[in-house]
């Protein structure tokens, strides 16, 4: 059995521990917002938070996370409440199949952490990691620097009660 | 040589039909217009195909067409937004299931590609949105016992003086009336959301995780299967032991299917390390003998060989070729490439009790239905197909041997299973953009082109595109009778007449009296398929990177060159004129060089500057002007978001891109081997919309074939070498 904490909560998983942590988070505890994309750490689809890094999940064992913090771009934010870095990535229309969207936030998430305003070398050496095959860099890269410099204009309450008012 | 004259003009009629197609021409998907495939809710209204309106307001718009990234829900839910009256970004979106309700407009098919959704479906859909509000407001005049004169809408609700009623209201009313089929559309001037600036439906979903893409199904009593295939394509299995994998942790099954050996287990983890375990045979086939050596070896004696087929042919071209002032004759090299979607291939499937559904993001329903009606002997009205987002689609998730493999899979195992493909499965057991060969030779005086006569030498996506594709659009139609339609037209494409996707963009952009495209068909075996843009992808390297050349021959400006030979084109003119000026205006970084080019494909004109350096031997793209007219711009952000998007995948093959065989296998498997741009090699992309009155035009594969002659023209300005082959790569340090 192999203990770990999973977007707050406490797990555990009698998973081979040799098998990936990104299989144990989708297959096991059936979270599926991290993406499978090339099985060897280089692409980065499968980014998660190991205590607060960002860390390539589809090589990574589950023994290596006994005992520690994981987050999942469930834990970062959800459509209701969602991460600045999701709002941005609404509001400029990042996203085209949007299949590595899920690790490049969770990279980009970890490099706010410690460095809450960018440069753009930063985000590069940040990202440059995370491929997107359909090339959406330059909104990628334009949504983290708009929310190191705090200039989104989105309002998620504002978008949402929106919404609620067609359907009502 | 067979000489078959098809003028210019026929040939382009077709090109446009079939070249960018995804998948056939014509009619063949034999689905019967059977009941739609849409579960009506209680008082519920589903005036057509594609939309549901029920009483709590939840308006769902079941999108005939794949999202695979290229914004398709969001430009026909524009569509449908506006001519229904709400806001596209409070529409529930569903995608479809089979249905010949939902096939492509013109294509007669239910698939996506070809650039064709928006051109397609801009008339269609606002018809079928603006009959739904005309249904609806007649149902709340009798409701509201009001003549329908006095209502309006405003963003799904009904207006009648100071009350709003949500359209959701008269829902259950309106289903019992018989809907106008003509309902006058919206004028242009009365737009609120076509051609606004306006977000992307799927954004939220996409930035959290919620959106669903095939990988993710989860059903009860799921396995997961892996297959071991031939590292040499068509090899069959001769023979495996498969007891080692048979005893491993969670293995259930190990059993054959077509393509060769799966590992089923309680987990996809268990399923991967177990099928590492196998160690198969396999039958040797003539492509086992090729290098990638050999089949440049063979294409350029295909240029001398007297087989081939002549396509379009006008005038004489040894008589414009002697009345040149400069001629000039040069080679391009373009390689075999993966599309390398980032979601690897996968299917989950159950078949039981005589029925069939099967999850899997694709290009094709139809065709999805098809193959598990085909392999697991059911009809088709007993398959149910749930299509997802696509992560990524390019070409490739329009054939579906996954389908097939998942299909067989379940049936041997006896149990619903998910079926996935390793990132090394999709590099190396694909299908792939055909590797090519093209020389031109050209001639201007007076700065226009005199002659133009073009070869082309490689495969045909065609004849093995249809050979995945027909077994699933005809599953009741025989093996035999299947593989002489694919062998027919191999032997057509060899013999009689161009596979208009071989030649595509090769001599359609410029005005030429005398003209002339050969091609020599040369095929080792590898599967071939349509990839992002099509022949596109590779004629426009040729075509773009021969007109510079001339130009410099002939000391005339690049851009000006392009203007001369453009009056038959003026929209592409236009795009170069446009394009030409922002060049001008430019004023490079010093060490910055510009190239320019531009083309027309599926009906849109796009050109392209691309800023470029060369430092220590390396290219680097600082920025790329993109100029683009696709007529009505329904969602201008997305037709941004495209020419960005063909602009990097674009730039992926212009510097990076190359498939190579070895003993008939492909070298590549990962993304260390097979690289894709980085966000710190991406340019900054300004894109400029031309405005323009004309009908929609599609944007998901326009926006790429410039790119790769635009850089190669600029890395010659910087470093004088003239680099005719993909990837560039310089021969020394510049």
């Amino acid at each position: 059995m192999i203990e770990f904490t999973l977007n707050g909560e406490t797990v555990a998983t009698d998973d081979d521990p040799s098998t990936p942590l990104l299989w144990v988070v989708r297959d096991t505890f059936k979270l599926t917002g991290s993406k499978f994309g090339c099985g060897a750490g280089l692409c980065g689809a499968c980014t998660m938070h190991v205590d607060g890094v960002a860390a390539r999940t589809c090589n990574l064992p589950v023994s290596a996370v006994a005992g520690k913090d994981v987050t999942t771009i469930e834990g970062l934010g959800t459509p209701d409440n969602l991460h600045p870095l999701q709002a941005a990535w609404h509001e400029l229309s990042v996203p085209q199949c949007g299949y590595c969207q899920s690790g490049q936030i969770m990279s980009a998430a970890a490099l706010l952490a410690t460095n809450p305003s960018p440069t753009e070398a930063d985000v590069d050496a940040a990202m440059e990691g995370n491929i997107c095959r359909c090339g959406c860099y330059p909104r990628i890269k334009k949504a983290i620097l708009a929310v190191g410099e705090g200039s989104l204009a989105y309002d998620a309450t504002e978008n949402a009660a929106e919404l609620a008012e067609v359907q009502s | 040589m067979n000489t078959i004259n098809v003028s210019r003009r026929r040939f382009l009629q077709t090109s446009a039909v079939v070249g960018g197609g995804l998948v056939v021409g014509f009619s063949l998907s034999g689905c019967s217009a059977g009941p739609l495939p849409i579960d009506t809710a209680e008082g519920g209204l589903v005036p057509n195909a594609f939309l549901q309106i029920t009483p709590d307001n939840t308006i769902t718009f079941y999108c005939p067409r794949d999202e695979m990234g290229q914004g398709v829900t969001t430009g026909l839910g524009t569509l449908v937004g506006e001519e229904l009256d709400i806001d596209p970004m409070a529409l529930t979106i569903a995608f479809a299931g089979v249905h010949s309700d939902y096939n492509h407009p013109s294509m007669g098919v239910q698939g996506t590609g070809g650039s064709g959704s928006m051109p397609g479906h801009y008339l269609p859909l606002r018809q079928a949105a603006a009959n739904t509000r005309a249904v609806i407001l007649e149902a709340a005049a009798m409701a509201l016992g009001v003549p329908v004169g006095s209502l309006t809408t405003d963003n799904g609700h009904v207006i009648s003086g100071e009350e709003r009623y949500p359209y959701g209201q008269f829902a259950e009313v309106a289903a019992k009336l018989e809907a106008p089929a003509e309902t006058p559309l919206k004028q242009d001037s009365e737009f609120k959301y076509i051609g606004k600036e306006r977000p992307r439906i799927d954004s939220i979903a996409k930035a959290t995780g919620t959106a669903q893409y095939g990988i993710d199904v989860d059903i009860p009593d799921m396995h997961y299967a892996v297959v071991v295939r031939s590292p040499v394509a068509g090899a069959r299995l001769m023979n495996v032991d498969k007891t080692p994998a048979e005893t491993m942790p969670g293995v259930t099954d190990v059993v054959e299917v077509a393509s060769g050996v799966a590992v089923v287990a309680e987990k996809y983890w268990q399923a991967k390390m177990a099928a590492g375990a196998l160690k198969p045979e396999w039958e040797e086939v003539p492509l086992s003998k090729v290098d990638t050596a050999q089949v440049k070896q063979d294409y350029q004696a295909g240029f001398n060989s007297d087989e081939g087929v002549v396509g379009p042919e006008e005038g004489d071209i040894a008589g414009g070729l002697a009345s040149a002032e400069t001629v000039v004759e040069s080679e391009y090299w373009t390689p075999y490439l993966a599309h390398a979607p980032l979601e690897p291939m996968n299917a989950v499937i159950r078949i039981e009790n005589g029925e069939a559904d099967l999850w899997t993001g694709t290009q094709s329903p139809a065709a999805a239905q098809g193959l598990v009606a085909r392999f697991a002997d059911l009809d088709t009205e007993q398959v149910r197909v749930h299509n997802t987002y696509l992560g990524g689609g390019f070409g490739r998730r329009g054939t579906q041997s996954h389908v097939i493999e998942a299909t067989q899979i379940a049936l041997a195992a006896n149990k619903p299973i998910k079926l996935l493909w390793s990132r090394e499965d999709d590099i190396r057991h694909g299908l792939y953009r055909p590797a090519s060969l093209m020389r031109i030779k050209a001639g201007i005086a007076d700065g226009r082109i005199t002659a133009w006569d073009a070869h082309r030498v490689g495969g045909n996506q065609m004849p093995d595109t249809l050979r995945q594709v027909l077994p699933g659009i005809l599953p009741g139609m025989g093996d035999g009778t299947l593989n002489s339609l694919v062998g027919f037209s191999d032997k057509v494409f060899r013999d009689w007449f161009v596979d208009p996707s071989s030649i595509e963009g090769l001599s359609e952009n410029y005005d030429a009296e005398n003209l002339k495209v050969t091609h020599t068909t040369v095929n080792h075996g590898v599967p071939l398929t349509f990839w992002r843009s099509v022949g596109h992808s590779y004629t426009a390297f040729a075509a773009e990177s021969i007109m510079d050349e001339l130009a410099e021959r002939a000391g005339i400006d690049p851009v000006e060159l392009r203007l001369r030979n453009t009056e038959g084109n003026p929209r592409l003119q236009n795009v170069i004129r446009a394009a030409g000026e922002k060049m001008k205006a430019m004023n490079p970084a010093p060490g910055h060089h510009l190239g320019f080019a531009a083309h027309h494909s599926f009906a849109t004109d796009v050109a392209q500057i691309a800023e470029v350096s060369v430092v220590d031997g390396q290219i680097r793209v600082h920025r790329v002007t993109c100029v683009v007219d696709c007529g009505i711009a329904v969602t201008p952000d997305v037709v941004r978001a495209q020419m960005e998007g063909g602009v990097m995948y674009g730039l992926t093959a212009a510097l990076y891109g190359e498939l190579n065989l070895e003993n008939g296998a492909i070298k590549e498997s990962n993304f260390h081997d097979y690289p894709i741009l980085r966000m710190d090699k991406a340019p900054m992309v300004d894109v400029v919309i031309v405005d323009s009155g004309t009908a929609p035009t599609g944007v998901g594969e326009p926006g790429l074939p410039p790119i790769a002659p635009a850089v190669a023209n600029a890395v010659y300005r910087a470093t004088g070498q003239r680099l005719r082959s993909l990837p560039l790569r310089l021969t020394a340090q510049a």
